[in-house]
């Protein structure tokens, strides 16, 4: 039970207070249900176990990836080289597994170079004071161009069948479901309950306050995007080896599809609010109706304008919880 | 009243699109199904005329090659060609540079930018035939000569536009291959990668014609679309399995990312041999398919042949060795060339590639 002690005794009071927390991530995960019922009975075939594994782990590195934007979101700060860093990442780490190192290194080194490459845009926000969109649109193009010129646009085939770390299950369960699900749950709690993970919240609400009692905002900032950077690692992980061979492109539009899940997830884009819980179920929402719209026959280009319906209906909706709350103070 | 009305008609039209195969609708010319050949009839030629023709004849060029993007291995191949035959000529240097995405207004805006900072001859491959026409028509006017390979423009945009193979005569080969792996009443998908390219457009069309012809029990589920996308190639490929199950006797990848995408999603949906992949693909990215049985042949072209044509092209174009009127074209080591339907540069019929051959190439 999360924060059981502090939950007050009533029954209902928990209830009431446990959806007005989570009253977002609730909606999201009821959406997913709605689609998975309703295209279910149009074709049973839908939430076949086969179907539901691809929804499930198909997008399990976006989920992934959106952690660690969720926490840079809730800072009030936007990265938008994700997808740029994730294909680089993507690219180091199948080269040195085809290239013989020990398969832990090739696992291990993304993580570690997506934390060191992050810890520049994270220098630079934090000290350097140049706003995030812009660093990390520069930092976009910068991985973007040197990917292409490092790799010639040559693909990496001949992946060594143990690196691909996708492919394997754990107790049945397809590996990236089981790390999209318990990577979630850690950096959920953990942002919940420890100090640094509050003190996220209390930066991006109101940036003073945290200064004032006495949070080190700037050095938060670094940490936050290192710890992003380990998550886009750990996403890549799933990516690079979901396929015998990587794309020296990434994904079109990745760092869109991972703020967008961050974002309709109900992390509120003004900062200080949301958690990985919501965004990781957006991540599951987006399979599931890109899925849906095969099932049902609608032009994937449906799947463009439904999200972006969704994010303004998510946007509008924190704008006017916001003007709720600022009148009820 | 008047609105919901018009919702209820939408509501009504939806399933009609549904049967929409992703084809461009343009008039089509399936190939006969006995495989005997046609003569294609003579067209005068319709491409564009270049300012200040022939002051470059002789001289050194600075070509720029710009494909639909850079990155995969399609245009990476083609490009290799391109320096091959840039090479040979001897007084040609060409650099290759593309959007990294197969982006319509990134590349109208790198033309841009390269006819500012002047070069002598542009090479491309249009994400999009009309959009990209304007830029091009430019480009000619500034005294650039034009040359377009592999997606054509508006004819009037360029002056040559090198065909590595005919829209019908690829929509026959695959079929064909198709219907040797489902069978002549066998259902199929397609992935392709957006309903807009125009090459794949043109191929959908003329498979469709052709199949109707040749195959007419034969039933076409779908067509989903998935970008130039490897991942997304895959989960489009694994949903149709998964939404037709037993239904689904074969799948057509459209782009040389979404067959092996879909070799691969048939691999590990345990279907080898049940479900037939065939699409084109470079045949490197098909060898793991084809060793493991699981896909018995793939069709392209020769790309590097293709991008070695085009700049040839280029530079006889500026030479003024090939113009106007020409039937034929000497391509050097690839031989002399057929000009077709106006300004085309015809590379021949595509190659298919089974496990006997497909060792032999390596692009």
């Amino acid at each position: 039970m999360i924060g059981s002690t502090t939950l007050p005794p009533s029954g209902t009071g928990a209830v009431r207070r446990f959806l007005r927390e989570y009253g977002h991530e609730i909606l999201v995960a009821l959406a997913i249900f709605a689609l998975l019922v309703g295209v279910g009975l149009y074709n049973p075939r839908f939430v076949s176990a086969r179907n539901l594994t691809t929804i499930f782990s198909g997008n399990a590195y976006i989920a992934v990836a959106a952690i660690g934007m969720t926490m840079v979101i809730v800072i009030r700060e936007i990265d938008l080289s994700v997808g740029a860093l994730i294909g680089v990442l993507a690219t180091i780490s199948g080269t040195l597994a085809v290239s013989g190192a020990p398969i832990w290194v090739a696992w291990t080194v993304p993580i570690v170079a997506g934390a060191a490459i992050n810890a520049i845009s994270g220098i630079l926000v934090a000290y350097a004071r140049i706003p995030s969109i812009v660093v990390t649109l520069g930092m976009m193009a910068i991985l973007q161009g040197g990917l292409i010129t490092a790799t010639g646009g040559t693909w990496i085939s001949n992946l060594p069948p143990e690196y691909l770390l996708a492919k394997m299950t754990v107790f049945g369960l397809p590996m990236p479901l089981v790390w999209a699900i318990v990577l979630t749950i850690l950096a959920g709690l953990w942002m919940r309950l420890s100090p640094f993970g509050r003190s996220l919240y209390l930066i991006g609400g109101n940036a003073e306050a945290a200064r004032a009692v006495g949070i080190e905002v700037p050095r938060r900032i670094v940490a936050v995007f290192m710890i992003h950077g380990a998550f886009a690692g750990l996403a890549t992980l799933l990516f690079a080896t979901q396929l015998q061979v990587i794309q020296s492109t990434t994904p079109p539009n990745l760092e869109l599809i991972v703020i967008t899940s961050a974002v309709i997830g109900g992390v509120s884009i003004l900062g200080g609010t949301g958690t990985v819980f919501g965004s990781s179920l957006a991540a599951v929402l987006f399979a599931t109706i890109g899925s849906a719209l095969i099932f049902v026959n609608v032009s994937a280009y449906w799947l463009r304008a439904f999200i972006g319906t969704l994010i303004l209906l998510t946007v509008m909706a924190d704008m006017l919880r916001r003007k709720r709350t600022m009148k009820g103070a | 009243m008047k609105y919901l009305l018009t919702v209820c008609a939408l509501a009504l039209a939806a399933p009609a699109h549904a049967q929409w195969t992703g084809g461009d609708g343009a008039p089509t010319s399936p190939l006969p199904c006995d495989g005997s050949t046609v003569t294609p009839e003579a067209v005068a030629y319709d491409g564009g005329a270049v300012a200040n023709e022939g002051s470059k004849a002789g001289k050194p060029l600075r070509v720029v090659d710009i494909p639909k993007l850079i990155g995969i291995g399609y245009f990476d191949s083609s490009a290799r060609g391109v320096a091959k035959g840039a090479e040979a000529l001897g007084n040609v240097t060409v650099t290759t540079d593309g959007p990294t995405q197969a982006n319509i207004d990134d590349q109208i805006t790198l033309i841009d930018n390269y006819i500012t900072s002047g070069v002598d001859g542009i090479l491309f491959a249009a994400n999009d035939p009309v959009a990209i026409a304007p830029v091009l028509r430019k480009a000619l006017a500034a005294g650039i000569n034009v040359v377009g390979y592999d997606s054509d423009a508006e004819p009037d945009a360029r002056q040559w536009f090198v065909n590595p193979a005919e829209f019908n005569g690829v929509a026959k080969s695959l079929i064909d291959q198709l219907a040797e792996g489902i069978g002549p009443d066998g259902s199929f998908a397609i992935v392709t990668s957006t309903f807009t390219t125009p090459n794949q457009a043109r191929w959908i069309s003329e498979m469709e014609a052709y199949q109707q012809a040749c195959y007419p029990e034969m039933t076409w589920l779908e067509t989903v679309e998935a970008q130039e996308d490897n991942i997304l190639s895959f989960n489009q490929a694994t949903t149709l399995i998964n939404k037709y199950g037993e239904d689904l006797n074969g799948i057509v990848g459209m782009t040389s990312v979404a067959t092996p995408a879909a070799a691969e999603a048939v691999t590990q949906a345990g279907l080898c041999g049940e479900t037939t992949v065939i699409g084109l693909a470079t045949p490197n990215a098909m060898k793991p398919y084809v060793a493991s049985d699981c896909v018995k042949s793939a069709v392209l072209w020769d790309t590097g042949a293709m991008g070695a044509a085009a700049v040839m092209a280029l530079r006889a174009a500026a030479d003024g060795t090939l113009k106007p009127g020409d039937t034929s074209f000497d391509a050097g080591d690839l031989g002399t060339l057929q000009i077709a339907h106006g300004s085309q540069i015809l590379l021949g019929a595509p190659t298919v590639f089974t496990s006997a051959n497909i060792n032999d190439f390596d692009f």
